[in-house]
């Protein structure tokens, strides 16, 4: 019989498969005895247990790369920190060796006895912290059964249906061919959500029914837009299903067929869509999408891989490469971007800056290491032998410090030509606009680049004094704020009218829903990842820039995100 | 053995990260750490101990330290209440 429940809709998406409802896992442990004598034999099997879990954390958090890299490896450290609690390890071995309490047994009363005490705490966010224990239980209860938490046999093509999910498991389970996830609790802020939204995986959440309502083996259809879930769909829901199915696919194959169209709006203008990289893949994507170059790419990763700093020639060689594989489109190199939330593990940044997002970050960090910074700049002008280079400063805010990069950028290339090193005749440096003072003083700063890259991410962070990981704040940040469109109008102007040529290299670039608004506020270069290439270029293609720029009036005279969101609907 | 009162001066309290940092930096002491506040005395190298302290911005808490390397371990975590836990506020 057809039933709908609801749910919060944590990540869009519309799927249709048969219910795998997973219980929770501790609910049904029952009390179970060991033998006398057999205690240590059984904290044993618990700790081999704890050690499993602990290797598949540790396994975890080296693989995570990329964009979420910062987020997801700080929540796999709280739970590390979870799993290496003396608390939780001393009283389970108490639990086993006082009370004789099976292993499992002896999980269940733990996890019970946590929950009971996280769920009395007041502060709400403090009391979501109990998921991530229930996580870390979970895990070792599943190496404790030797099921990896995750390996569900015969998944694919399912909808899992269960009570929390932790992002680790969902990326496993997106592998696996899981179509959907509906959870009964957890919050469309949690870690998992974010991570579902970039796997393009449908998730509900807090939809409370779920586990108690759906049964193994039901047919569900999912609405990842409006939170619905139509327990045995019946015909009408199933032809409204195929039709919106259709719809996705040709919109995907649509977008397909834009790999080799050019980024060009309908009234004739055309749009630079350059890619921002951080892997030899993202490169080969990028080259393959059509991408108009590599408009950022984040030398950091070099320095956060290894304990040791890259020298010179290691450094060469993934730059050439780098540049080599964009087959002479041009390619723009940030110089080092350590410092605030990105640490390196050769001991580079300064890890105890009581204001590191103020510190000693970008080429405040590079000058200060002349040494290491003179190796970056002479393995990047070595690489502009081998295709057109672009040099790009990170967080510079006075005059000062962009003519000194100059100088050093100008005396390492005589020093390379005097050694018979092969170098472009021409490399051009540009700025990261993204600390206010740069964005407002333009005539200071900007006039002495050679080009602008406007990285909305910080320019946000510091233009609203709000730091988007922290999650006491973070719902505040967006770039729909009348200050930061001003400033972004600002520069753009700026860019304009000096002929610099003038991108944005933030997270906004590449969202789909701010591509008009960029468009309208005159940006013509975009730098962005290259899952989002197609996207924004079909938005491209079908805009009329001269009949958006008529509106953008409207859009820098909102005076508040309501006002900007309402002019946005109207462009 | 060592006691000393701290307070908690950061906007979050001794939220989840800040408990991190606190358990993180007293792992890496011999001593015994263990934190009295509201009534309740938790172990100050456990994570859940420390978050479950759920100490707000404003408050009180005595740290006890107990071992060979006491001293430091005292003016590590002193340090870190009085930086914000390096949260900037």
């Amino acid at each position: 019989m057809r039933l709908l429940l609801h749910g919060l809709p944590a990540s869009r998406g519309l799927a249709l498969g048969r219910a795998h409802v997973r219980e929770p896992q501790m609910r049904e442990v029952r009390e179970e005895r060991i033998p006398t004598g057999a205690a240590e034999a059984e904290i044993e099997r618990l700790h081999a247990a704890i050690e499993t879990a602990r290797g598949e954390l540790m396994r975890m958090r080296e693989q995570v790369q990329g964009a979420l890299a910062h987020e997801l490896g700080e929540f796999l450290d709280m739970h590390q920190l979870i799993l290496d609690d003396p608390e939780l390890v001393l009283s389970l071995d108490d639990l086993i060796r006082t009370a004789l309490y099976s292993a499992d047994y002896a999980l269940k009363l733990q996890r019970d006895r946590l929950v009971a005490i996280f769920d009395a705490i007041d502060d709400p966010y403090m009391r979501s912290r109990r998921e991530d224990v229930e996580h870390v239980i979970g895990r070792v209860w599943a190496a404790l059964h030797r099921s990896p938490v995750s390996l569900t046999p015969g998944i694919a093509g399912e909808v899992l249906v269960c009570d929390t999910i932790a992002p680790a498991e969902l990326s496993q389970l997106t592998e696996r061919g899981v179509v959907a996830v509906i959870t009964g609790a957890g919050s469309a802020l949690s870690h998992s959500a974010i991570l579902a939204r970039s796997l393009h995986l449908p998730l509900l959440v807090g939809a409370h029914d779920a586990v108690a309502q759906i049964n193994d083996g039901d047919a569900l259809l999912v609405d990842g837009h409006s939170g619905e879930i139509i327990i045995e769909p019946d015909a009408d829901d199933l032809r409204r299903f195929k039709r919106m199915q259709r719809e996705t696919v040709r919109e995907r194959r649509s977008l397909h067929k834009l790999r080799d169209a050019g980024s060009v709006s309908r009234d004739g203008v055309e749009i630079r869509l350059l890619a921002n990289a951080e892997s030899r893949e993202d490169v080969a994507h990028a080259y393959a999408l059509g991408a108009a170059g590599i408009g950022l790419y984040r030398t950091e990763f070099l320095f956060m891989q290894g304990t040791e700093v890259p020298t010179e020639e290691a450094q060469l060689l993934v730059y050439r490469d780098l540049v080599m594989g964009m087959r002479g489109r041009p390619v723009t190199l940030r110089t080092l971007d350590l410092g605030a939330d990105k640490a390196d593990r050769a001991g580079i940044a300064l890890s105890d800056e009581p204001n590191p997002a103020l510190g000693l970050r970008g080429v405040r960090l590079s000058l200060s290491l002349p040494g290491l910074f003179r190796s970056q700049l002479r393995a990047m002008l070595r690489a502009s032998a081998y295709g057109k280079v672009n040099i790009l400063v990170p967080m510079v805010g006075f005059r000062e410090e962009l003519e000194r990069v100059r100088a050093l950028i100008a005396s390492c290339k005589t020093e390379l030509q005097a050694e018979g090193q092969a170098v472009a005749a021409k490399v051009a440096v540009g700025v990261m606009i993204e600390v206010p003072a740069a964005a407002l003083a333009l005539g200071s700063v900007a006039r002495k680049a050679d080009f602008l890259s406007i990285g909305t991410n910080d320019l946000v962070q510091y233009l609203l004094a709000i730091d988007r990981s922290n999650d006491a704040v973070a719902s505040h940040s967006s770039p729909l704020h009348p200050a930061v469109l001003r400033v972004l109008r600002e520069v753009l102007n700026y860019g304009q009218r000096r002929g610099l040529p003038t991108s944005i290299c933030g997270e906004m670039a590449g969202d789909p829903e701010h591509t008009r608004l960029l468009l309208a506020l005159g940006l013509t270069e975009f730098s962005l990842h290259p899952n989002n290439l197609l996207e924004v270029r079909k938005i491209v293609r079908e805009s009329d820039l001269g009949a958006l720029r008529q509106k953008r009036g409207r859009l820098l005279r909102a005076v508040d995100r309501a006002g900007i969101e309402a002019a946005l609907k109207a462009l | 053995m060592l006691e000393r009162e701290l307070s908690v001066i950061n906007r979050l309290g001794l939220h989840a990260r800040a408990s991190a940092k606190l358990v993180q930096l007293l792992g890496g002491f011999k001593s015994n750490a263990f934190l009295i506040g509201r009534g309740r005395e938790v172990n100050a190298k456990s994570i859940m101990g420390v978050m479950l302290l759920a100490a707000a911005q404003g408050s009180t808490v005595l740290l006890r330290v107990d071992g060979p390397d006491e001293e430091a371990a005292m003016e590590a975590a002193a340090s870190l209440f009085a930086r914000y836990f390096d949260e900037g506020d």
